[in-house]
């Protein structure tokens, strides 16, 4: 029996929503893959691109940023500056051939435990038929 | 035309009343023919400023180069600085004054009207003129290039030997000018984003490879960086040099110090360093087209930092290098940028 | 260890051009480099598969043979921790460049006169043993430029010529349907005496005419430095001159001078860690270039090169000065790299005449 190719998916969430939601994922005992390698930041906002072309850079087969809702950032309008920078990183990397797959961006609450589960859930499925990351990895 | 007489008594005039320090512009090269940047700070040397098809450079590059002297010197000379520019350049200065980088008290510009033709690509030229040495290039009358070589002089179209970057051209003559010689005449683009529209066109397999191959021969000189305007950080990324080394310092630190790129030019290192450029460059290239000039290796880095000029207008609306006034693409936003990618 | 150099006289022969390929497959060799045209249009040192048909037809080739001498990334050794039980071990392996032979054919003279520089500054008083394990591995194989691959070529004017022959173990010469073969070293011998049926003896009119080929092209030279040996002389005097600021103005202090000249071989060495815990990396040497403004950087943040003009100022001396006062050759070869390809048009010969005027 083959062992099924488990993706690495490294997870930057913002400590006052999605780090938070992922947080109350684990108190009510959701279960969700444990693909995920989360990295807290402060905000979406200060996320800079590259830590995402790092992250594929060191061997992530998937990377997701994820923050507060519109309207609800901690911070006023870091989410905003990070809809709109995610948006660029995007689509500089289909661009270059990278399965668009790879690089997600969600919100989620501090609420939203279930809804973390559900990004987390849906993104391994997605990238379970990908394979490894093998594009933009470093040949260590 | 734009008429050099006009740019030279300009610049004669701006040097004899002492008004600028210097002026940054073309001259003729060693060679006779091409151009290259001149620093002229006598009103005499006023006369070795030419205006012809070769004047690719964009001389806003040297702006940086400014900053730094003044910053280095202990008693600045804080008089501004001419500065020759096409429409393309002038482009880089609006986004470095978006940036507040520069302040338009520093500069003097004198634009200079591409009209409707541009500068040439020279390896069109030396295809066109198969091993005869070039001897002199203008702009002629009807919007082509005269061509002189081997002793005969030919006109070429505009077509044969204009720079791709021109053919997608959106500003043929300088957005902001102090002074302005050449008509404004007004010149519409069908596809000013067509080459990243054929590469779009292409699938994601073919992109991937087309780029692998292409980054595969980089050769980190940094080229590409050097001699672009808007690349003018301190330390950049790849250079990261800010964790002192002494002989105390324990593997474990060196090892866990913060290195984005390796200095090897691996293709993975390649792809970090373009990519965190582009992405740098997102809202702010211009499109002059000099990375990809200076590249030695022939790497069409067009094709890389123009992606983000057209996703700046097509999802956010948003021109880059036409007003001084607005903000950086990056430290705005509007209330309905696209978030449809957003889960 | 220089390569050996042929007892005797050395060897000279004749090789049809018809025939060429033929000998190019019978060496049974683990690579061999030819130029090779791109897709851009650009030349290039690439290796050739063993049917493919090889032929000798070159501009000048973008990246010189250094890139295959001096590879720009090399490894060193790999180190990792191990951990069993309570302990850690550190375990450093050392990595040589792999055996094997080179072949490197279409060598210009001036490449072959900078190989022989590389192998003075790495055989010192250290013997770079990653260099000569590569280099003793590698036959370059000369050809003489019966016209200048460059409109900027001055080998001339800094002591070289079309077709020096040092660096090289073979020198062909282009005789329109032949090949004038003269073999240097032993190392070339081995190459000709692997097919050595295919060489014949020259005649007379052969010899001679190999002799015009080479003479005619050192007058088709398009560019000259004039007086070099005095320049360096002057160069002494003017280490705090004001021509370098002005030289300098349009720099933009790239790297594409230093790491497409031939015999420039600044190098720097850094550890590449792939793992943390536990640790694994290791260790590489890359090029470097004394044009990057961080390459003098001190761990106190003193930079005794921070402008562009003192940096200017070290290639021209390096070049024109320090490496005459200590190995008295030029180390410039003058194959004009430096001016095709900087994006400013910075001159070097121009900027040398200006310092042989210089205060006269």
């Amino acid at each position: 029996m083959t062992e099924e190719f488990e993706p690495r998916i490294v997870a930057f969430l913002c400590k006052w929503c999605s780090s938070a939601g992922s947080d109350l994922a684990g108190v009510s005992r959701l279960e969700y893959p444990p693909n995920v390698v989360p990295i807290q930041v402060m905000c979406s906002g200060s996320i800079s691109p590259l830590y995402i072309f790092s992250a594929f850079n060191k061997g992530a087969d998937g990377v997701l940023v994820s923050g507060c809702h519109p309207g609800d950032c901690h911070y006023t309008k870091g989410n905003y500056y990070a809809r709109r920078r995610l948006n660029l990183v995007k689509k500089l990397l289909e661009y270059i051939g990278l399965e668009p797959e790879r690089f997600q961006m969600s919100w989620v609450s501090a609420a939203e435990g279930q809804k973390y589960t559900q990004v987390i859930k849906q993104f391994v499925e997605e990238l379970k038929p990908l394979g490894p990351q093998t594009k933009l990895r470093r040949n260590g | 035309m734009a008429k050099i007489e006009e740019l030279r008594e300009e610049a004669r005039r701006l040097l004899r009343d002492g008004k600028v320090k210097y002026i940054i512009g073309y001259g003729t090269g060693r060679d006779g023919w091409r151009a290259v940047p001149i620093f002229i700070r006598q009103p005499e040397e006023a006369d070795r400023l030419i205006w012809n098809p070769t004047c690719v450079h964009n001389l806003s590059r040297f702006l940086a180069d400014e900053k730094r002297r003044q910053a280095r010197e202990k008693k600045p000379d804080r008089r501004p600085v001419g500065i020759v520019v096409k429409g393309c350049d002038s482009r880089a200065i609006v986004v470095l004054l978006q940036e507040k980088f520069i302040r338009r008290d520093d500069l003097v510009v004198l634009g200079v009207s591409c009209e409707k033709t541009g500068v040439i690509d020279e390896d069109k030229l030396t295809d066109k003129l198969k091993g005869k040495k070039p001897e002199k290039i203008e702009f002629g009358d009807q919007g082509e290039f005269i061509v002189a070589a081997g002793n005969e002089k030919i006109a070429v179209s505009a077509g044969e030997l204009l720079a791709e970057r021109c053919r997608e051209c959106r500003a043929n003559f300088p957005v902001i000018y102090d002074f302005l010689t050449g008509e404004k005449s007004p010149r519409p683009v069908e596809r000013p984003f067509g080459s990243i529209e054929r590469m779009e066109a292409l699938s994601s397999e073919e992109r991937w490879a087309f780029w692998k191959n292409e980054l595969e021969k980089c050769i980190r000189c940094y080229a590409c960086r050097s001699v672009c305007p808007m690349c003018y950080c301190d330390e950049c990324v790849v250079d990261s040099i800010s964790l002192a080394v002494t002989a105390d310092t324990t593997a474990e630190e060196k090892a866990q110090k913060i290195k984005w790129v390796q200095k090897s030019p691996e293709i993975s290192e390649n792809f970090v360093y373009h990519l965190v450029r582009a992405i740098h460059l997102g809202g702010r290239c211009i499109d002059c087209g000099e990375c990809e000039r200076a590249c030695p290796l022939e790497i069409p880095l067009r094709f890389l930092n123009k992606k983000l000029e057209k996703e700046a207008k097509e999802l956010f609306g948003y021109e880059v290098g036409f007003d001084v006034s607005q903000p950086p693409l990056i430290s705005c936003f509007r209330d309905d940028d696209p978030g449809d990618f957003i889960r | 260890m220089i390569q050996g150099i042929l007892s005797g006289n050395p060897m000279h022969k004749i090789l049809n051009k018809t025939v060429f390929s033929k000998w190019v497959k019978e060496l049974r060799s683990s690579k061999i480099y030819f130029p090779r045209k791109d897709d851009s249009g650009r030349w290039n040192y690439a290796q050739i598969t063993p049917d493919e048909d090889a032929i000798l037809d070159v501009s000048q080739t973008t990246l010189p043979p250094k890139k295959i001498l001096f590879p720009q990334r090399e490894i060193f050794l790999e180190f990792s921790k191990n951990i069993e039980g309570d302990g850690e071990t550190l375990e450093v392996k050392e990595v040589m460049p792999e055996d094997g032979s080179t072949i490197i054919f279409g060598v210009r003279p001036c490449e072959g006169r900078a190989a022989w520089l590389l192998d003075k500054v790495f055989a010192g008083d250290f013997s770079d043993p990653y260099y000569w394990k590569r280099r003793n591995q590698t036959t370059l194989i000369g050809l003489a430029c019966s016209i200048p691959p460059s409109e900027n070529c001055f080998c001339l004017s800094v002591e070289g010529s079309p077709h020096s022959e040092e660096g090289l173990d073979i020198l062909l010469t282009d005789l329109g349907e032949k090949y004038y073969v003269k073999v240097l070293t032993e190392k070339g011998e081995k190459l000709v005496e692997a097919a050595k049926k295919l060489f014949s003896d020259p005649h007379p009119e052969e010899t001679k005419k190999a002799q015009a080929v080479q003479a005619e092209s050192e007058k088709r030279l398009r560019r000259h430095l004039q007086e070099a040996r005095l320049i360096s002389e002057k160069l002494k005097g003017m280490f705090h001159s004001s021509l370098w600021d002005e030289e300098s103005m349009s720099c933009i202090r790239c790297g594409i001078c230093t790491y497409l000249c031939p015999s420039c071989h600044c190098f720097d060495i850094s550890d590449e860690v792939d793992a943390v815990s536990p640790l694994r990396g290791k260790r590489v040497r890359t090029w470097d270039t004394c044009q990057f403004p961080d390459f003098t950087m001190h761990s106190s943040g003193h930079n005794p090169r921070p402008d562009k003009a003192s940096r200017l100022r070290q290639r021209l001396f390096h070049k024109f000065q320090y490496f005459v006062e200590i190995y008295n050759q030029f180390q410039c070869v003058g194959c004009g790299r430096c001016i095709s390809l900087c994006p400013v048009g910075i001159d070097i010969i121009e900027v040398l005449d200006k310092v042989r005027s210089h205060g006269s």
